[in-house]
This record gives C-alpha cells, sequence and structure tokens, in this order.
C-alpha cells in the first residue's frame, strides 16, 4: 500500500470517526432527579448582585430570584400586589407609610423577615447612595423608617411623594444579620453572595458564565406552579452575541433566549418546537433633539424634522412588532394620555414648520447618533435620512459607543442634533416619565434634549407632591401636552418586548414594567410531557 | 554565566516595558471621552449618588495623583478596584486567567503539533496537492476574520450537526472540579474525573480551533520556507550523500536547524494569540480575561481593562524571553548574543 493511500484512509477514518463525537442530543432541560431545571439566556452580565447597589434587567431578574420586596409588580397593565407586606396604609397627607409584614416570610437561612430587617435595608439602601438610592433619597431620609414592633414598619416620608409606592417593588429586604460586623455593608459579600428570602437560593455563581440558582422548596409564598411541577432550580446562562444564543436555543441548550434581532424571533416563531411571547413593552424610544444648541434649538425646526418622519418605517424595522408613540409617555403608564396632535408624517405641515426657521429651503446637515452595535437604531438612522431628504437635509448618521454617546450627551455642546434613546421607566409612575423632560435631567442620558423649560419643571415639581389622584393625573395629562408642543424628542415607539421559549416552557407572566429581557422566573416551569 | 546575564538583562529591560506598558494603557484610559462614575452609578443615578462612586474610587483626584496611587498599587502586586463590581482586579485575573491560559495553551499545543509537520511534509512533497492545500489554508487561517470563523463554525458543527456545543466552557448542569490550577481541563484530568474531562474536551474544540487558526497558518507557512531552504543547504547534501538515511536527513537535521524561525514565530503567536482570546471568548463566552476586559470596556471600567492589557503584556515578554533561551539551546551561536 502506498503511503498515500494510507494518508488518506487515514483521513476516511478520522471523518469516519467524528460522529463518535457527537453528543447525545442536547437535553432540552436539565434534570435534577425528576424535577426540572430551566435555562434562560441572555447578553447581559451580572457583575454585582447586590440588591442596593445596582439593577438594570439581567440584575434586577436575578434579584428578585433571590430577594423579596414589600410588594411587587405583576399582571398587564401593571399593578403593586402585597408581597413582604401582606398589607399598607398611608396618612391623609400622604408622608406616612405603615407596612404590615405577612408572618411567615424567613430567610434562606431560617432567620424571619421583620420589621427590623425591612428598616435596616431601607437605611443601607439610602446610605450606601447606590443603585435605587435615587428614588427616594429626596424624599426619605434615613432615620425616617422605624420598626414599629416585629410585624410593623413605618416609613416617614420629609415630603409628600405620589410615586413612592410605585418604587416598593425595587426595594428588596436583605437579612441584616447576615451582613453584622462587616464595615462596607456587606457590600463585598453580597456582590455574589445571598441574604435573602427570594424563592431561589444560589447553587453556583460565575458572574462571566452561568448563575445557577436551586428553588427554595419551602419557599414561604408558595409556588404558583401544582407541587409535581415546581422546578429544581433555574439558570441565568450568558451567551453574549445572539447568533449563539439563538443556535443554543434550536440546539436544546436553553430553554428560553432574549436580545434576539426582530427577523431571529420571526425566524424563530416558524420553527417547530418553539414559541415567542411578544408584548407591547413600556421602553419609548425616542430621537432626542438637542434643544440648546445648532438649528434643531428651533422649536419651528424640531416640529419641521418631527412632522417629516416617516414614523412608518418604525413598525417595518421591527417587523411590525411595534406600536407608536402617542405621548411621551408610554401605555402601560398610569396617567398616560393620547396627545392628539402628536406629529405624523405630514410634509406639508413639516414644509410649513421649515419656512418659518432660519434655513426654510433646508440645505443644512444634521447629525444622527446612535449606539454602535444596535442594529435596529442604525436602521432608524437610514429611514431618518431618507425621510429629511424631502426637505433637502442632509443626515450624516455615526455610531458610538455607549459611554462616549452618553459622555458627548451630557453638555449641551457636545451633544448631537439627534440621538436615538431608548428608557425604560422603572415605575409605572409618571413622575418617573416625566421628570425626564425637566432641567434636573439635563445631560443625563435621557436628557441630551436639554430641554429647559420652567413651566414643565414647575408642573412636574407640583404634580408630584400632590395627594389627589385624579388632580395629580390631570396634572401629567398637561405636561404630555406641555413636552409634545415643546417637541424635545421625535416621538418613535413602544418596541414589543419579545421572548423566545421551548414550547415546553409554561407559566409566562408578561408584566411590562420589567425591564427589557426581564422575565420573572418564579413562575416559569417545564410541562411534563 | 552568559545565560545569566541574558536573563538579567532581560528582566530588566522587562521592567522597563512594564514602565511604558503602564503610561500608555493609564493615559489611553484616561481620555477616552467616557464617565466611568456616571456608568457605574447607573442610569438612573442623581449627581450627588455619582460624585460618591467617584470619591470612593478616587477619581475625583487630579490624573498625576492617581497615577502615583496606581504605580503604589502596582509595586505592591494591587492592580486596583473594578468600578463595577468593587472587586480587586487582581483577585478577579486570578479567577478567569486560568480559563484563558488553557484555551491558548490549547490552540497553541494544535497549532504546532499540526503546523510543524504540516509545514515539513509540504516542504518535502513541495507543489504536490498536499502543498497547494496547505497554501489554501494558511491564506485563509490569516484571512479569515475569527468571530466570522467562528460563527460559521458554531452554525456548521453545533446547529446543523449537532456535534459541538455552540459556547460555554461547560454544561451548566455540570459542576467543574475543585480547582487546582483552574483549568477544567487539567484540573479534571489531575483529580481523575474523566466524564468532567470529556465534555470540558468537547466544549473547548471549537474555540481553540479558532484561536488556533491564523497561528497554524502561520506557523505552516515559515516551516515550509525554511524546510525547502535547509533541505536545499550543503551540510543536508552532504549528508545525504553520506547515506544518512532520509527520514533523519528530514526530521532531524533540516527540521532541527528549519525550527529557528518557528521558535521565534511560535513566542510571537503565543503572545498574539493570548491578545485574540478578546473577540473568541466574546463569541464562545469562555469566561476567561477575554471576555472579563470586553465586559469592562463596555462599562468603561478601566481598571480591569489596564490589569488584562499587563497581564497580557507581562506574559508575553516573559514567552519571548524563554522562546530566545531556547533559540539558545538550538542554536549555541546565539547564547552570547
Amino acid at each position: 500500500m502506498h503511503r498515500r493511500d494510507l494518508l488518506l484512509g487515514g483521513l476516511a477514518g478520522a471523518a469516519g470517526l467524528l460522529p463518535a463525537l457527537a453528543p447525545a442530543p442536547a437535553a432540552a432541560f436539565e434534570r435534577v432527579g425528576d424535577r426540572r431545571t430551566l435555562v434562560f439566556s441572555g447578553g447581559q452580565p451580572v457583575p454585582v448582585l447586590d440588591p442596593h447597589v445596582r439593577y438594570d434587567w439581567s440584575t434586577r431578574m436575578m434579584q428578585q430570584c433571590i430577594y423579596d420586596a414589600l410588594c411587587k409588580y405583576e399582571g398587564d397593565p401593571p399593578k403593586v400586589v402585597p408581597w413582604l407586606a401582606e398589607r399598607w396604609e398611608t396618612s391623609a397627607d400622604g408622608l406616612t407609610w405603615t407596612f404590615h409584614l405577612v408572618a411567615n416570610a424567613k430567610f434562606h437561612n431560617g432567620d424571619p423577615v421583620d420589621a427590623e430587617a425591612v428598616r435596616y435595608s431601607f437605611q443601607r439602601a439610602l446610605k450606601l447612595n447606590k443603585g435605587v438610592a435615587w428614588m427616594l433619597s429626596a424624599h426619605l431620609d434615613p432615620d425616617g423608617i422605624a420598626a414599629v414592633d416585629a410585624r410593623t414598619v413605618r416609613i416617614t416620608l420629609k415630603s409628600s411623594y405620589g410615586a413612592f409606592l410605585s418604587f416598593m417593588p425595587l426595594w428588596y429586604i436583605v437579612n441584616p444579620k447576615q451582613l453584622a460586623g462587616s464595615d462596607d455593608y456587606g457590600q463585598k459579600f453580597l456582590t455574589e453572595g445571598d441574604a435573602g428570602s427570594g424563592p431561589f437560593r444560589i447553587k453556583r455563581w460565575d458572574p462571566q458564565a452561568v448563575m445557577a440558582l436551586d428553588a427554595v422548596a419551602d419557599y414561604w409564598k408558595g409556588w404558583p406552579m401544582a407541587e409535581a411541577d415546581r422546578p429544581a432550580g433555574v439558570i441565568y446562562r450568558i451567551i453574549r452575541e445572539p447568533a449563539p444564543r439563538k443556535a443554543a436555543l434550536q440546539r436544546g441548550e436553553i430553554d428560553i433566549a432574549t436580545e434576539l434581532s426582530p427577523d431571529d424571533y420571526d425566524q424563530l416563531a416558524k420553527a417547530a418546537g418553539i414559541v415567542v411571547e411578544s408584548h407591547t413593552g413600556m421602553t419609548p424610544f425616542t430621537i432626542q433633539m438637542n434643544t440648546q444648541k445648532g438649528v434643531t434649538a428651533d422649536l419651528n425646526m424640531r416640529k419641521a424634522l418631527a412632522y417629516a418622519f416617516d414614523y412608518e418605517a418604525l413598525i417595518q424595522i421591527e417587523n411590525g412588532a411595534a406600536k407608536l408613540m402617542d405621548s411621551p409617555f408610554p401605555n402601560a403608564m398610569a396617567g398616560h394620555v393620547a396627545i392628539k396632535d402628536i406629529p405624523r408624517r405630514d410634509l406639508d405641515k413639516a414644509r410649513e414648520f421649515l419656512a418659518r426657521t432660519a434655513h426654510p429651503k433646508g440645505g443644512f446637515e444634521l447629525e444622527y447618533l446612535y449606539v454602535a452595535g444596535l442594529e435596529v437604531e442604525r436602521r432608524i438612522g437610514l429611514a431618518v435620512l431618507e425621510s429629511l431628504r424631502a426637505l433637502d437635509i442632509k443626515v450624516n448618521i455615526t455610531a458610538q459607543p455607549w459611554p462616549t454617546l452618553v459622555a458627548r450627551g451630557a453638555k449641551a455642546e457636545t451633544a448631537a442634533d439627534m440621538v436615538a434613546v431608548y428608557v425604560t421607566p422603572v415605575s409605572t409612575d409618571p413622575d418617573v416619565i416625566a421628570s425626564q423632560y425637566t432641567s434636573a435631567a439635563e445631560g443625563l442620558f435621557w436628557g441630551m434634549h436639554h430641554l429647559r423649560d420652567q413651566q414643565i419643571n414647575d408642573m412636574v415639581a407640583a404634580a408630584r407632591l400632590e395627594t389627589d389622584l385624579a388632580r395629580r393625573m390631570a396634572g401629567y395629562a398637561a405636561i404630555q401636552q406641555r413636552i409634545v408642543d415643546l417637541q424635545p424628542a421625535i416621538f418613535g415607539m413602544l418596541e414589543d418586548r419579545k421572548w423566545a421559549l421551548r414550547s415546553y416552557v409554561k407559566g409566562f407572566e408578561f408584566c411590562p414594567v420589567r425591564l427589557t429581557g426581564e422575565a420573572d422566573l418564579y413562575t416559569l416551569y417545564a410541562a411534563k410531557a | 554565566m552568559a545565560t545569566l546575564r541574558t536573563i538579567l538583562r532581560r528582566l530588566a529591560l522587562l521592567g522597563v516595558m512594564l514602565g511604558g506598558l503602564v503610561l500608555i494603557t493609564f493615559t489611553v484610559s484616561n481620555v477616552a471621552p467616557s464617565d466611568p462614575a456616571a456608568l457605574a452609578a447607573g442610569p438612573d443615578a442623581t449627581r450627588a449618588m455619582i460624585e460618591t462612586v467617584r470619591h470612593e474610587y478616587g477619581l475625583d483626584q487630579s490624573l498625576p495623583m492617581q497615577l502615583a496611587r496606581y504605580v503604589a498599587d502596582l509595586l505592591r502586586l494591587r492592580l486596583g478596584r473594578s468600578i463595577q463590581t468593587g472587586n480587586q482586579v487582581a483577585d478577579d485575573l486570578a479567577r478567569f486567567f486560568p480559563a484563558t491560559m488553557e484555551l491558548v495553551l490549547l490552540s497553541m499545543l494544535f497549532s504546532v503539533l499540526a503546523g510543524v509537520p504540516m509545514g515539513l511534509w509540504a516542504a518535502v512533497r513541495r507543489n504536490s496537492w498536499f502543498d497547494h492545500a496547505m497554501r489554501a489554508l494558511a491564506v485563509s487561517g490569516v484571512a479569515l476574520p475569527a468571530f466570522w470563523a467562528a460563527l460559521l463554525l458554531q452554525l456548521v458543527f453545533a446547529v446543523w450537526l449537532g456535534w459541538l456545543p455552540t459556547s460555554g466552557q461547560l454544561s451548566v448542569a455540570t459542576a467543574p472540579p475543585d480547582p487546582i490550577t483552574g483549568m477544567i481541563l487539567l484540573d479534571a484530568l489531575l483529580r481523575g474525573q474523566w466524564a468532567v474531562f470529556a465534555e470540558a474536551a468537547r466544549y473547548a474544540v471549537l474555540p481553540a480551533f479558532v484561536l488556533a487558526l491564523p497561528s497554524l497558518a502561520a506557523i505552516v507557512r515559515v516551516n515550509r520556507a525554511e524546510m525547502i531552504e535547509v533541505l536545499a543547504a550543503d551540510y543536508v547534501t552532504a549528508a545525504r550523500a553520506h547515506g544518512v538515511a532520509p527520514r533523519r536527513v528530514i526530521g532531524w537535521l533540516a527540521l532541527r536547524n528549519a525550527m529557528l524561525p518557528t521558535l521565534a514565530m511560535i513566542g510571537l503567536r503565543f503572545g498574539w494569540t493570548l491578545g485574540s482570546t478578546v473577540l473568541v471568548e466574546t463569541v464562545f463566552d469562555w469566561p476567561g480575561i477575554g471576555l472579563y476586559a470586553v465586559n469592562s470596556a463596555i462599562a468603561s471600567d478601566f481598571k480591569p481593562v489596564m490589569g488584562v492589557t499587563l497581564a497580557v503584556g507581562v506574559t508575553f515578554m516573559l514567552t519571548n524571553l524563554l522562546i530566545d533561551l531556547a533559540y539558545g539551546w538550538l542554536d549555541p551561536r546565539t547564547r552570547s548574543a
């Protein structure tokens, strides 16, 4: 036999052996005994688990698994429902809130969740002055929280604050006994540690790759599914790039995937054994315009741009999975009203407004800035370019990394003419969005429009302090109209939030106030065949 | 004695180069137009909260003061704290570096074990179909962007054929072995956990291969070219004329001499491969320092990025020192150089 034959024979043999490397078909879900563990995958890591230090969608999803709060958001439209607190009441002036805790709640180490733990947790969050602190720091001092008895907590605000209750689902309760003796409020321990009372406890924590949680079998609140369906646990697996994440779902390596492109979701929806959950979200996409510098400082120019923009392009880019904004507030937000004269494409009106500017015939350039790597925002930039061509306005589309984009937007002098921004509100209270158009927001990433309007400032401040709900909501209706009148942004769309799930995954419950890819893992389980 | 002098001289040079590296990475990190404190404080943070973070991490001090503190930390073998997690960067590196080293060593092992014989055989069978195939491999190995090759291989071997997993280092349901070296494959081997070893090997195949491709291509081309040159040398002709067995002429006499540039290439490729882990680890979600650097850079968390740069730089320099020493062993004439 010639060497060449030997070589070829060897290669053929090696090729024949390759299938032997093939694994058994990937498990549809991980099993622990006769119980199942679902694998959820997104692209965002969870660098810090501490509930008083950080939150973003992936972090909050894990925090919600491990910790409990006094109340929780549930349903669509979202409602604040009792959780650690079985009931609460507020004084007539809105300054004092009294929460009554459930009797049976306990931390993972067996300690009871009592009023002292609530007092400590609120004080800890306020004193650290990180993460969730901004929600209450202007209205609550650390000594404003008192443990009346083991099951009663009284919170006394410095000033009435209509949004107070809407933030309670984000203020998680930690076990002070596990943090005792720490000189940094237990920050080091809680970066990856567990001092919670939630439905899951930490099994394995690799912040760059995998977070595996075990279900707490005797969770004090019980489980929403039949006992036989109760999961053994849940795993959050980080797959940074959408393409391998989609591939992992198709292969059955993961059970739920989020943060995929509109086209990916459409393809997966047609695949056997996969379903796509699609729901109108609460994240406004707007194109903020610089109200202080350049041609967009002129209200007539901003109106011209808003009337020239082809809004239907947004729906096409999202393959139909989006809804146009009819107000600066998302639909699921309390106090939302549809503004009748919110701009839609009308080139006659656009030319009319343009004629009142210093550039009645166009003939100038604008910059459209978006976050590098966000394909949808890039395609929207192309739609802006195409739309403004009708007014003879040239658009330069530029992409910059998020940190650079935010740093540029911090000052009106450096902010772009137009910048694409998604802003997810963390609560359903209208103050969260309304305050984004006050002077206090100037320079923050949602305030890259740099709007300075004393009337809006006053209206928002008044609505924030109003304790009568009807009068408060009337105030926000007027605020929405005023924001549209000033047109600091092109009010775009509410993108659908989507998750692709293996069809055996049951119990998915959508709630729009959760952050982007976040899902409530507590309700999910794998149905037995 | 000469070797010792060489080592000491190189170590002194390494110190100077490290100083330069620190200065460059510090400068680049601080001219980047972003505000790490604002990003770490979160999107909703008030200005007071941002200032809290800025003060906690010393970012409210002047740049020369920050540099001085950083250098003082380095002298105590500390690399500062991550503004995202609050963790010591040195601790994070110790945690993530073994995964990267595992991947780099596997890919280098594959590049050398496959590349050297392939280059040798291409030289011996010059202009044969094998030589042409190696040329095609070399061109594509260098030309294919790593992320594209990674996605393509994932599609073929994970999605279509289902032979290999898409990404990660180990199945989410499998507990890694208790660490000895921190490298899962090696630890599984040392602890005799064969099932874990087999599973970890399957997860390592695609990322190691993608990472190895450019080095494999380079080694094949360099080794082939050197072998052709050496095989035409007088002393090889003389050896053949003296009746030395062809296998010994090619496999020992010629290959040993042709290996000098190949060895230098391996040293260079090692550093390059270490740097390339950033892309490969990102696509394959391999939890090493490349992924750590990417996650940190996205958050403008510069201390970890600087730490990774220094770690890669030091490893690169030390590897080259070792290669130089090996050079001396292969060619005694270079020992006193």
